[in-house]
């Protein structure tokens, strides 16, 4: 009875010091993690869908509430003064969730480019929605253009064969027009 | 038996992984590049020297019964510590590494010289011994990185050595490769030593 | 439909051991003789099954709402050993002739990666519920598939004249990268039958 009593006590002993020195750990290291995924995974594509803008966008992001969603939203400036937003949405493409970040330039409301931060689609045929020849399509874009839901706006052809990934990446498109007005909103707010 | 001989049996002798065949599937999988290799190689020697210190110091206090759970918990708990640092400071190289870092956890080196070595000696042995084996497991990792990317890439650390018409073997940086360039660096160690 | 696609890839193309270089050492320990690799490979579909139904709850019901998705490390290798040692006992009381065939394997199992890896792996890939249950059975599969065939050559190699210096372990090892290297020509069925589906 005395060894297994004594048995438990080491290891729960162990088990609660190693967590608590993690989680004190975690602490310390949360913020660098959250800095160096965004700089890694998302800050070169965020970088190139508001490209020519000239202050730090990772430094100067925020985080929006747009209908009880968590959005993060980052903010290109050109001479000083605010001149495009970038945001992610999600689409559905043939793999699993499409995420696309869309940037706007927010004097002229048209579309400054389109980028792909992670999919599920087939390398060599889905995948082909992530390359610059497709993505390129949509920049200048006005919001105004009408997406049908299946299909891409204006003159935008889905790519032979991944059709299904075309269409996740407008579907996304879509979601992130319907939202831009309330956001633009919110950032000029602050 | 000298302190400096338990540093330097890791670099011979019971060499990992030749002469211990233990711990092999991140041998095969991040010798890509030497770089990716000698990454993983510190990972495990931070592990396993710490592992190996925390090990033998808490010997006389863990019952026999529960030792492999608790060696178990510690070593995850060191793993964890260079989960989080590597995704703080050396992205890139998390990435790359994916998930062969929570995988040191099982690597059997490490419990199995937390329980052949560690509960049996004290905490300076024991660190020699972890920083010794550890240093082997590097060395080796980053040569066999080094030989797979010179032959598969072109390249040695990222910089090009080859001559401009080499057509690199593609397959060596493949999974392919990692079997076959194993299999023979093993080979040659052994004729060496049989030599000896 | 997509799960034959997931089946196929996980057996054939993206093999646990020939490509993701999983569960390496018991594929070296055990494929001298065929009667054990088939032993170890039956345990490794047992348990990586229910060890993988078992993380995917711990994450998703208890790491994740409590935020301690970073503690996932630690998490999974207790459930795991708990629950190699919790089969164990298991087989031993109420399947006995199951625990004499599997029973020596069992504890070999706790340390081997390949089940820990798979668990992990559906997690990063966000897989539903019956995908990662799918993709676990399949991933054994693969690892007991590969097991069997290199168990064969190896049986046929002790009665080979090896290079002294290649015995054991080495010429394992080439045979295991020429294996690979047969499975490499797999890449890219997936693909094609993915893109056949779906037109």
């Amino acid at each position: 009875m005395k060894e297994i009593v004594q048995m438990i006590v080491v290891l729960s002993v162990i088990c609660t010091i190693c967590g608590v020195a993690l989680s004190g750990f975690r602490n310390m290291t949360a913020d660098r993690i959250e800095n160096q995924v965004l700089m890694n995974v998302q800050g070169p594509k965020v970088k190139l869908v508001l490209e020519g803008a000239e202050n730090d966008l990772i430094a100067d992001r925020k985080n929006l509430s747009v209908n009880d969603e968590q959005l993060l939203l980052f903010i290109g400036k050109k001479q000083g003064k605010d001149w495009a937003i970038a945001y992610e949405t999600v689409g559905q493409g043939f793999g699993g969730d499409l995420k696309v970040m869309v940037g706007y330039d927010i004097e002229q409301n048209n579309l400054t480019g389109v980028q792909i931060i992670s999919h599920k689609e087939t390398p060599g045929i889905g995948s082909r929605v992530t390359e610059n020849q497709f993505t390129k399509r949509f920049k200048g874009l006005h919001i105004d253009i009408e997406i049908d839901p299946n299909q891409c706006p204006g003159d935008i052809d889905a790519i032979s064969g991944a059709t299904y990934s075309s269409k996740g990446v407008c579907e996304a498109l879509r979601k992130s027009i319907a939202l831009y007005p309330e956001i633009r909103k919110q950032a000029l707010a602050n | 038996m000298g302190l400096s001989k338990e540093f330097t049996k890791g670099l011979w002798n019971e060499l990992p992984p030749f002469r211990l065949v233990l711990g092999l599937c991140p041998v095969l999988a991040v010798t890509k590049s030497a770089e990716t290799g000698l990454g993983m190689g510190l990972a495990v020697i931070f592990v396993l020297t710490c592992s190996n210190m925390l090990v033998s110091s808490l010997r006389n206090v863990i019952p026999r019964k529960v030792r492999i759970a608790s060696f178990i918990v510690i070593i995850a708990t060191f793993v964890v510590v260079v989960e989080l640092t590597a995704q703080a400071f050396f992205y890139p190289i998390y990435e790359k590494l994916g998930i062969f870092i929570p995988l040191i956890v099982v690597n059997c080196i490490i419990l199995g010289r937390a329980e052949a070595f560690a509960s049996r000696n004290g905490v300076i042995p024991s660190a020699l011994d972890g920083l010794g084996i550890g240093t082997g497991f590097t060395l080796s990792l980053t040569v066999l990185g080094g030989i797979r990317e010179i032959l598969g890439n072109g390249t040695i650390f990222g910089a090009e050595i080859m001559w401009s018409s080499f057509r690199p073997f593609t397959f060596m940086v493949e999974a392919p490769g990692a079997f076959l360039s194993l299999g023979l660096l093993l080979g040659i160690m052994n004729a060496f030593s049989k030599s000896n | 439909m997509e799960y034959i696609v997931l089946i196929i890839s996980a057996v054939l193309i993206k093999n646990i051991l020939l490509a993701e270089y999983l569960g390496n050492c018991p594929f070296l320990g055990t494929s001298k003789r065929m009667d054990t690799a088939v032993g170890m490979g039956l345990s490794v579909i047992f348990v990586m099954t229910i060890a993988t139904a078992v993380t995917y709850w711990v994450q998703y019901k208890v790491l994740n709402p409590l935020g301690l998705g970073y503690l996932q490390t630690i998490a999974f290798i207790l459930v795991i050993a708990a629950l190699v040692q919790f089969v164990e006992m298991f087989l031993r009381k109420f399947a006995p002739p199951l625990y004499q065939a599997l029973g020596i394997f069992l504890p070999l199992i706790t340390t081997n990666c390949a089940v820990l890896g798979t668990a992990i792996l559906c997690i990063r890939r966000e897989q539903t519920f019956p995908e990662a249950i799918v993709f676990a059975i399949a991933s054994a599969s693969g690892f007991t598939l590969a097991l069997i065939l290199l168990a064969g050559i190896r049986e046929r190699l002790e009665i080979s004249d090896v290079p002294k210096a290649l015995r054991g372990t080495a010429i394992g090892l080439i045979m295991a990268g020429l294996m690979s290297l047969a499975f490499f020509g797999f890449v890219g069925v997936d693909g094609s039958l993915k893109a056949l589906l779906h037109n």
